[in-house]
């Protein structure tokens, strides 16, 4: 069980970083930012039915490719590393969720159209002060609910909405809602990372179905694979931040010679990659036991998300810090990344949740 | 094959790897004494020796096993789950002991390393010198030929296991007319030579894992010459790379009063887990560890697949030095107001490992020089100025040659 890339991991990380570099340059970010756009959705046609990269993860009797989390790791670090805006991350983390649940139905049903890229799927949860919502029952399996979620992982463009509720009993049920449901309110928020479309979901009454199976456990299967994916982009998002700061490094002259020659800054450079490859072994580990030692997986993701959360979050401040006074234009690229980490860091579970949530898995 | 090499590393070290109550062979030398340590220590690298599990990467004809790293890999994983008996050899042959492998002469090669490998003869490093130490190739101790010999003198510190070496590899300026890179000779000292005198050098956890060596008109013989004259700074930059490589993918050994598993059960044992800042530390410190862990493996696998690590050993020797620090931190935190005044027979390992922490960002490089490193060798930075590389290193105003 190696941590080296595999060939056709190498391949797959090749292709993705081409079609970045080629469809979705940072460029392209800044062209949405002026759009105000959620996403391009030329390029996410192009990731789905080209590159198949919203079904890599969902087998292939439910339409996907069945690739697994390492190869959805690899792509999404190139993603990362481009600050490609899409809805990938929502519908991963949503096919997961069906995934571990046992209603077919709603696996054959809605499966084949988020490995396909049709139909943009989410999972409305939020950690912290992010709402709370109960459901009343309508008989049939069917219920409505009431209350607030924020923020969503493209909320207000996701086709469906997988919205966990948990019931006096403790138990929690994932209710699928549909974009369209009455009584759905959907707020797009001012996202403090660019590459992000984030709304607050407003449910009053709105009606809902019960989806069958374990919702505990597919919702923390869901958390698993978002710490893995998270620190995947993060990675790569982090290694973009080093390349473009060492190169700044080295050809920057100041007081006669290369800043990268002054320790105040080659030392902040040293730490920086030294941070990334420790964050990038741990990313490794994580996908590896994702697809092949799944008893592992909970607690190696969330080792590589803690570790990236705040190594990349400080890379970006560095970033920031290394170009000096260029560093904090609008024009250059490092405000991308630096918001990028701000928000990374938090999503789905800020740091102190992260580590409670490690404590609690390792039994301390 | 590997699968072989696994089966049969796994079936001897269930069998023959003794049990030890403490992995740190200071704690081992301040209750048996160091006699007894290294007598068991001996023994055990003959059996390695002999069961074909020494030097498994080094060519057969020096008494390695010729295998590859693959093997190398097998035996470490299996090797982990045991603190095995062997530190005092660990030095001689993952420093000077590869650095010959790349470096000797073929005589030189057939005469130390199978003994080094059978546990025969222990070796020490002498680099640093009380004028030279992040700077080492300032250093002053001279070699002058004589002859078919070179006569030795100066002082070189910090050398761990000198008092039990064997040999050791030295560096010695043999041309103070060039500059200082440029003038330095590497060779290698028998320790039981006459002029040869170790003391111990206490450091601040109250023990004295390192020496002070001196050497007084110690000749040595031409043929001891390791790589050219005036070449021993290449050698050194060898010997360097091997030493970060092995500081920096050692693995903490099972016992070490400062790993996870020892502070969990501190913390436990304290009923401190209840707290959830001791538990958020807990829970970063296992991530860090494993991080360390990880790391050491991907560079192994990268060997494996023909990327050597190259500079990148560096990353692990700062990566490592700096868990200890949050380690240290960490076991403070945990042990609260206990570590201000403690029972000496319950809290004596973990606080002596919390003074000695700081230690390692300095012992086999200080941070600061391994940052330098990264950022030169593996980012490509511009080199630090160096004002002083051109200049004859007998015109410098360093080390005692600044009263001149």
């Amino acid at each position: 069980m190696a941590l080296i890339l595999t060939d056709e991991e190498q391949a797959l990380a090749d292709s993705v970083r081409k079609f970045v570099a080629d469809r979705s340059p940072l460029t392209s970010l800044r062209q949405l930012i002026a759009s105000g756009e959620p996403y391009d959705a030329q390029v996410w046609k192009q990731m789905t039915a080209q590159l198949g990269l919203a079904g890599l993860t969902i087998p292939e009797e439910y339409g996907g490719v069945g690739a697994g989390k390492s190869a959805m790791s690899i792509a999404l670090a190139e993603l990362g590393a481009g600050l490609v805006a899409s809805p990938l991350l929502a519908s991963v983390l949503a096919a997961e969720v069906l995934l571990r649940l046992d209603d077919e139905a709603a696996k054959t049903e809605l499966l084949p159209r988020i490995a396909g890229g049709e139909l943009i799927a989410t999972l409305a949860v939020a950690s912290g002060a992010g709402g709370h919502v109960s459901a009343a029952a309508a008989g049939d399996g069917s219920a409505t609910l009431t209350g607030s979620v924020s923020p969503v992982l493209n909320g207000a463009e996701a086709g469906v909405l997988l919205v966990p509720v948990t019931g006096a009993d403790g138990g929690t049920v994932i209710y699928l809602v549909d974009g369209g449901a009455a009584g759905l309110t959907r707020t797009r928020l001012t996202a403090v990372d660019h590459s992000r479309s984030l709304a607050r979901i407003a449910l009053a009454g709105t009606p809902a179905r019960a989806l069958t199976g374990d919702g505990a456990a597919a919702l923390a299967a869901a958390t698993d694979l978002a710490n893995l994916a998270l620190a995947a982009e993060s990675a790569g998002a982090m290694k973009a931040c080093l390349d473009m700061t060492s190169d700044y490094a080295r050809i920057r002259v100041a007081f006669g010679q290369p800043i990268g020659a002054f320790q105040a800054v080659k030392h902040r450079l040293a730490d920086m990659e030294k941070s990334w490859e420790l964050g990038y072994a741990a990313v490794r580990d994580a996908a590896r036991a994702g697809d092949a030692d799944p008893g592992r997986f909970g607690v190696a993701a969330s080792v590589a998300r803690v570790l990236l959360s705040g190594s990349y979050a400080d890379a970006t401040v560095d970033t920031v810090q290394l170009h000096g006074g260029i560093g904090f234009t609008w024009e250059h690229d490092a405000h991308l990344y630096y918001k990028n980490g701000l928000s990374n860091k938090v999503l789905l579970g800020a740091p102190g949740e992260q580590l409670d949530r490690l404590a609690d898995s390792l039994g301390i | 094959m590997t699968d072989d090499f696994r089966a049969r590393a796994r079936a001897w070290l269930a069998a023959n790897a003794p049990r030890r109550a403490a992995s740190d062979d200071e704690a081992e030398v301040q209750t048996r004494g160091q006699a007894a340590v290294l007598a068991e220590q001996k023994a055990f690298q003959a059996k390695l020796f002999d069961a074909g599990f020494a030097g498994i990467t080094w060519p057969l004809a020096y008494g390695g096993q010729g295998l590859t790293s693959a093997e190398q890999i097998a035996w470490s994983q299996e090797a982990a789950a045991y603190d095995l008996p062997t530190g005092a050899f660990f030095i001689g042959i993952s420093m000077p002991g590869n650095t010959l492998v790349e470096l000797g002469t073929e005589e030189q090669k057939k005469r130390y390393l199978p003994k080094m490998l059978s546990g025969e003869e222990i070796w020490c490093q002498l680099f640093s010198e009380p004028g030279a130490g992040s700077d080492v190739a300032s250093l002053q101790t001279t070699a002058v030929r004589d002859g078919d010999e070179w006569v030795l003198n100066g002082q070189k510190v910090w050398t761990s296991g000198a008092q039990y070496s064997d040999y050791g590899a030295i560096i010695a300026r043999t041309d103070p007319a060039k500059p200082k890179h440029n003038g330095i000779s590497m060779f290698i000292v028998d320790m039981h030579a006459p002029g040869v005198t170790v003391r111990p050098l206490k450091v601040a956890t109250g023990h004295s894992p390192f020496n002070e060596v001196f050497f007084d008109n110690v000749r040595i013989p031409a043929a001891n010459l390791i790589g050219e004259v005036n070449k021993g700074w290449d050698a050194a930059v060898v010997m360097l790379r091997h030493e970060r490589i092995a500081i920096g993918t050692m693995g903490g050994s099972r016992t070490n009063p400062l790993a996870y598993d020892s502070l969990r059960d501190l913390a436990a044992g304290l009923g401190r887990t209840s707290d959830q800042g001791v538990r958020r530390e807990l829970a970063e410190l296992y991530a860090r560890g494993r991080a360390m862990q990880l790391f050491a493996l991907l560079l192994r696998e990268e060997t494996q697949a023909g990327r050597l690590p190259g500079a990148r050993g560096s990353v692990a020797k700062l990566a490592g030095s700096e868990l200890g620090r949050f380690a240290g931190n960490v076991a403070a935190d945990v042990l609260g107001d206990q570590i201000a005044g403690f029972d000496e027979a319950e809290l004596a390992a973990v606080t002596t490992a919390i003074i000695a922490a700081p230690g390692s960002a300095i012992a086999g490089g200080t941070s600061e020089i391994q940052r330098n490193i990264i950022g030169e060798r593996v980012l490509g930075l511009a080199k630090d100025p160096g004002v002083d590389r051109a200049t004859p290193f007998s015109q410098l105003r360093v080390g005692t040659q600044r009263q001149n």
